[in-house]
């Protein structure tokens, strides 16, 4: 049976082994290229890979929220298609250079036509021959929908053809898109987001790190598609997401606020302008408005200057504010008697070289009548009997001079000492009446806020909290005391007194309420002039801070406007905006008036009835009563975050008689019974709609026509 | 009886499967099998299921929305080629001439079959014949009935295999025209290794080397020439050659194949644990390796390496060992087509060479290359079994007391490769082994 002839098979086994030792050797040549790549590369090649996962996470975690103190959402993140190519794999299965190129064309066309680009520019995109490009971002979900049909096998059909067959290796990814329902609705607090999902501005640039949501903690993997697989059983893309940025912020306040505030920027042409509502009680910022103000949905269109956020960027000289200090630093250091009367010297008085006037020629007052009439002179006897580290410490305890420590991008901190030495005389002396320093608006709103709550400064709170995704808490600002600026007996006098700023023959009549005691300083403040370095004759800064009720205070407003063109003082520009914002906030809050409050006749202005179509149409009459206060924390919950439009009330009422009335009385008349006003035109109401006595549901609305009553 | 034997096959095998000295040896069905041979083949198929689970689950989660879609066909796959493989190892060889010619036919005609239209296309290529829900493979088993009719033909043919046109060129001739038929599919991968294989075979059962050398070099202007002609075969080679500029494109796979061997390092990140699946395309198939590389790291590879190592010399043992020139053909033919494939495949994998399209044999996915594979390790185990068969050392010719005494459990081959791929050089040249064959043609 045995074929083998020993010579020839001695042969071969010998060239057997030859060649198994060749393969022996290729192996090992094998295994020497392993081990280097395995072994002294591993390192880098370990780098490698981790790049590439890292570099493939295209689309960032879903950026947080920023909602107000009710949840009602100012920013959010949503998902928008895009729309990326994969060449390798759109190619794949066509043969040729010549082929290949042909279908790139006519693949460039459809695209085009499925997304209303140019098919140059497609085409441009797909040349590369890349596994990931980007062909179209943030698309319709009708470019989408074309897309996804033009992939569709079923369709199309799966071989290739001059204009026919599926389109392979498209793919549409969702991408985070960062939507403002609000619109301009504090904007310049939020900032924006710009398309490679980065904040630039305000609170998404400062809390960007938040909001963005960490790569880091990301435990999944993106595969070459881009796709996210999860490798160690996470299944909740939550895990990835940025946290939520809650405000203190209410969007109605804010609303009215910066409603106000535009109409005072228009009509007096200022040059800018700024407001923040406090509640002094917590430190809660209720509103923080900046006008120019802008969109961040359309950024692009807002001006750089538009965007900032002056209520904490822009300092400025505060003027007549700065007095309510300074009466309380020397009531509080006892170098003042409350009842104490000041010579104000007929309106001239110099220092050295140095002449300081007032406005009015006064010669004694009271230290209330100081402040209601705002003498610089009284102002300055008093900040120096009181000596200059007195005055610069109390304004630092007031917190000026320095940040307020809000989470926004550039906040300035003002400067007291400008030559970084004690003042001389003449500095202690302008200082006093708040010359020569600066300020900011959130300052001006947090100092107030001391004198209202008793003498605590507050640390200012804009954001309360910030949770993650799943809602848990990951930090809280609760209120806090920074210091006691002044002795609670100190700030009731102060209060009393500046109450009297806003009665008759004080600066601030303008910001007086029916109903509500105010207590609150106007200010009046020359600007310097960049040019010649000297106080400006045309050029003013006008302010008014204040608080309501003065007994109870729920609110700090401060208004400040800068540079108006038309009109001057503090005190009828400002008040009018504080007094507007005020009543609409404290009716939303559901603060009942107080009868010990005056009752103003008079109200100049009755423009400013418009305001009140924010109030809560069924406010109740009861309020009128003064024993709601008990309840006034409680409607806010039940009104809700929209207070503007209030939930239909199912039963009909009868539309109540307004002929005579004053457009005030008018409109609380309509809204006591559940219907909501719209005013029309101001001075002498001449007509209703509906009729008085009609029955219609409540709350639809009346109109009241008003005119001048010439 | 050769003659009775015969008579009684079909014409045209009785015709062409004339004159080759073999008969069945039936002494050596009751013989125990190579238990080694037997361990390795079992724990790579084994291994290969497990690997196949780890590169595919992610994708398969993703396109066919079942992780277990590859790991439940492969473990099918696995139990039949485990049947076939011992089934196959049951058959005495020397009954497999018969079906030489038929195999070999139905094997043109199936890749026949490929390249006239009737095939499935994947991956831009049309290698797979639908039979039913079933895709199989021609160009696999095309090897295996290469390597069968090699051994018969050459055996048959024996000194005359010195000569070129009995001896050289029609075997070159048949290897050439399923070469062509593969070239045509496209399977590149495959028609090298059939020509590897034939040289291989040739220069063993020991045809002019002149010859060799001249159709290696005919082989190389005509390997150079199609890949040339084809554009996309150009492409890629040249995109190997730059790979770090092409690592997004057309060297891709090479590159993120690499990268995984390179981020397992020593000792790898643990099966299942591998990330390089997310960006390989193909991991369970063709580059079933990188994901070992990188989930087993370098300890991982060279495991594999001495494993595949200790199959091919298990092989060559038997081959040695074979009691007639068929069946040494066989072994070693079957040894060869493992270890080729496998360094081929390991060296795509490491992009030493080109991208090819091989499979990893054993490991790889896929049912055709698993049960081809089985088939040809259980011709090799029953070779090895019949080799175990071999008689007593004659006086004369004192054979090496250790391999004589306990062929079964001595394993002086294995050994020596598990610790060293140059000794396993040296041994499988040792004169010992030589002492063996020589006492088998003392008892013919």
């Amino acid at each position: 049976m045995k074929n083998l002839d020993p010579t020839r098979a001695k042969w071969i086994r010998v060239r057997m082994g030859l060649l198994s030792g060749i393969m022996a050797l290729g192996l090992g040549g094998f295994v020497s290229s392993a081990y280097r790549v395995q072994v002294e590369d591993a390192a880098s090649w370990k780098e490698t890979a981790e790049n590439q996962r890292q570099r493939r996470l295209h689309i960032e975690p879903k950026r947080g929220g920023i909602y107000d103190r009710n949840g009602a959402a100012l920013a959010a993140s949503v998902e928008v298609p895009s729309i990326s190519a994969d060449v390798v794999e759109m190619l794949k299965g066509i043969d040729g250079q010549n082929t290949q190129a042909a279908a790139l064309i006519d693949f460039s066309t459809r695209i085009a036509g499925a997304l209303g680009m140019d098919p140059s520019d497609v085409h441009q995109k797909l040349a590369n021959r890349r596994r990931f490009v980007w062909l179209k971002r943030r698309v319709t979900a009708e470019e989408a929908q074309a897309i996804r049909d033009l992939g569709d096998v079923k369709k199309h059909g799966g071989a290739y053809g001059p204009g026919k067959g599926a389109v392979k290796g498209l793919g549409v990814e969702g991408e985070g898109r960062r939507y403002y329902p609000g619109r301009e609705l504090a904007g310049p607090v939020l900032g924006f987001v710009a398309p490679d999902g980065f904040g630039k501005d305000g609170l998404e640039l400062s809390l960007d790190e938040e909001l963005r949501g960490r790569v880091e903690e990301v435990r999944g993997l993106r595969d070459r598609s881009g796709r996210l697989i999860f490798s160690e059983g996470t299944t909740d893309e939550s895990s990835l997401a940025g946290h939520d940025v809650h405000l203190a912020i209410d969007q109605a306040i804010q609303r009215v606020a910066e409603r106000e505030l535009d109409v005072a920027f228009r009509t007096y042409e200022t040059k800018g302008a700024s407001l923040v509502v406090m509640d002094p009680s917590s430190g809660d910022l209720l509103a923080m408005v900046s006008v120019p103000g802008f969109n961040p949905n359309d950024y692009g269109e807002a001006e750089a200057d538009a965007r900032r956020d002056r209520a904490v960027t822009d300092r400025f000289e505060p003027g007549s504010v700065m007095k309510v200090f300074t009466v309380a630093a020397a009531l509080a250091a006892g170098s003042l008697k409350p009842t104490e009367t000041i010579f104000c010297e007929h309106g001239t008085y110099s220092i050295g070289n140095v002449t300081i006037h007032d406005t009015h020629q006064n010669d004694w007052l009271t230290t209330t009548q100081v402040l209601a009439k705002s003498s610089n002179i009284g102002a300055l006897k008093i900040g120096l009997a009181l000596g200059e580290p007195g005055l610069y410490a109390a304004y630092r305890r007031f917190g000026f001079g320095e940040p307020t420590g809000l989470p926004l991008p550039g906040e300035a901190s003002g400067v007291l000492r400008p030559r970084a030495r004690p003042w001389f005389e003449v500095e202690t002396a302008n200082a006093s009446f708040g010359q020569g320093i600066s300020v900011t608006t959130v300052q001006l709103a947090a100092a107030m806020s001391a004198i209202a709550n008793g003498g605590k400064v507050m640390e200012p709170i804009l954001v309360r909290k910030i949770t993650d995704a799943r809602g848990n808490v990951v930090r809280e600002w609760a209120p806090h005391v920074r210091r006691e600026a002044v002795p609670q007996a100190v700030a009731k006098t102060v209060t009393e007194m500046l109450t009297a700023v806003v009665e008759d023959g004080g600066t601030g009549v303008e910001a007086a309420m029916s109903g509500f005691r105010v207590a609150g300083k106007t200010a009046t403040a020359q600007k310097v002039d960049p040019a010649t370095g000297k106080y400006s004759e045309d050029k003013y800064t006008a302010s008014f801070v204040g608080f309501v009720p003065a007994d109870k205070p729920r609110l700090v407003i401060a208004v400040v406007l800068d540079e108006p063109m038309i009109g001057r003082y503090g005190g009828d520009l400002a008040g009018p905006v504080f007094r507007r914002v005020a009543e609409a906030s404290l009716r939303y809050l559901g603060v009942p008036p107080s009868n010990a409050a005056p009752k103003i006749k008079n109200v100049k202005g009755s423009d400013a009835d418009p305001s009140l179509v924010s109030m809560k149409p069924d406010e109740p009459a009861a309020a009128e009563d003064g024993d709601g206060a008990g309840a006034a924390g409680t409607p806010v919950a039940a009104a809700g975050p929209a207070p503007l439009a209030g939930p239909p009330l199912p039963s009909s009422v009868k539309v109540p008689d307004t002929a005579g009335m004053g457009a005030r009385d008018a409109v609380r008349a309509v809204g006591a019974v559940g219907l909501v006003p719209v005013v029309e035109g101001s001075g002498k109401l001449v007509k209703q709609l509906p009729a008085a006595g009609s029955a219609v549901p409540k709350g639809s609305s009346v109109r009241l026509v008003f005119e001048p009553a010439s | 009886m050769m003659t009775i034997r015969n008579r009684r096959l079909a014409p045209v095998v009785q015709q062409l499967a004339l004159p080759l000295d073999a008969k069945p040896n039936r002494a050596a069905s009751d013989r125990p099998v190579d238990v080694v041979l037997a361990a390795i083949v079992i724990a790579l198929i084994g291994f290969g299921v497990v690997m196949v689970y780890s590169a595919s689950a992610v994708q398969a989660t993703l396109h066919m929305h079942d992780p277990q879609f590859f790991l439940k066909r492969q473990a099918a796959y696995a139990v039949v080629a485990l049947c076939v493989f011992f089934l196959v190892g049951a058959v005495d060889y020397h009954r497999l001439y018969k079906l030489t010619y038929p195999v070999l036919g139905g094997v043109g005609i199936l890749l026949l079959m490929c390249v006239v239209g009737l095939g499935h296309s994947g991956g831009g290529a049309t290698r797979w014949l639908a039979v039913g829900p079933v895709h199989v493979q021609p160009a696999e088993m095309s090897k295996l009935a290469l390597v069968c009719w090699l051994s018969y033909s050459l055996a048959k043919k024996a000194d005359k295999v010195k000569t070129f046109t009995v001896g050289f060129l029609p075997h070159l001739l048949v290897a050439g025209v399923f070469m062509f038929l593969c070239m045509k599919q496209p399977d590149f991968g495959s028609s090298v290794v059939l020509l590897l294989l034939t040289f291989t075979m040739l220069f063993v059962a020991g045809a002019k080397v002149g010859y060799i050398l001249g159709a290696s070099m005919l082989g190389g202007v005509f390997g150079a020439v199609s890949i040339m002609s084809k554009q996309y075969r150009l492409d890629r080679w040249l995109a190997w050659q730059n790979m770090d500029q092409h690592r997004a494109d057309l060297a891709y796979q090479p590159f993120q194949s690499v990268m995984a061997f390179g981020s397992g390092g020593p000792w790898g990140t643990g099966v299942g644990k591998g990330l390089q699946t997310l960006y390989l395309p193909e991991a369970h198939n063709d580059f079933i390796a990188a994901i070992i590389g990188e989930e087993l790291g370098f300890v991982g590879i060279l495991s594999l390496c001495v494993v595949f190592l200790a199959l091919v010399a298990r092989g060559v043992r038997a081959a040695y060992r074979a009691p007639d020139d068929y069946g040494s053909y066989l072994a070693f033919g079957i040894s060869t087509m493992f270890g080729a494939q496998a360094l081929v495949n390991l060296c795509v994998a490491l992009a030493i060479f080109p991208t090819k399209g091989l499979t990893l044999p054993f490991l790889s996915f896929g049912g055709s290359s698993l049960l081809v594979n089985a088939a040809a390790a259980g011709i090799l185990l029953n070779v090895s079994r019949q080799g175990m068969a071999a008689p007593a050392p004659e006086l004369e010719t004192p054979a090496p007391p250790r391999v004589a005494e306990d062929p079964l459990l001595d394993e002086p081959l294995f050994d020596a490769g598990a610790r060293d791929d140059e000794s396993v050089a040296s041994a499988l040249g040792e004169p010992s082994l030589l002492g063996d064959a020589a006492s088998v043609k003392e008892t013919a």
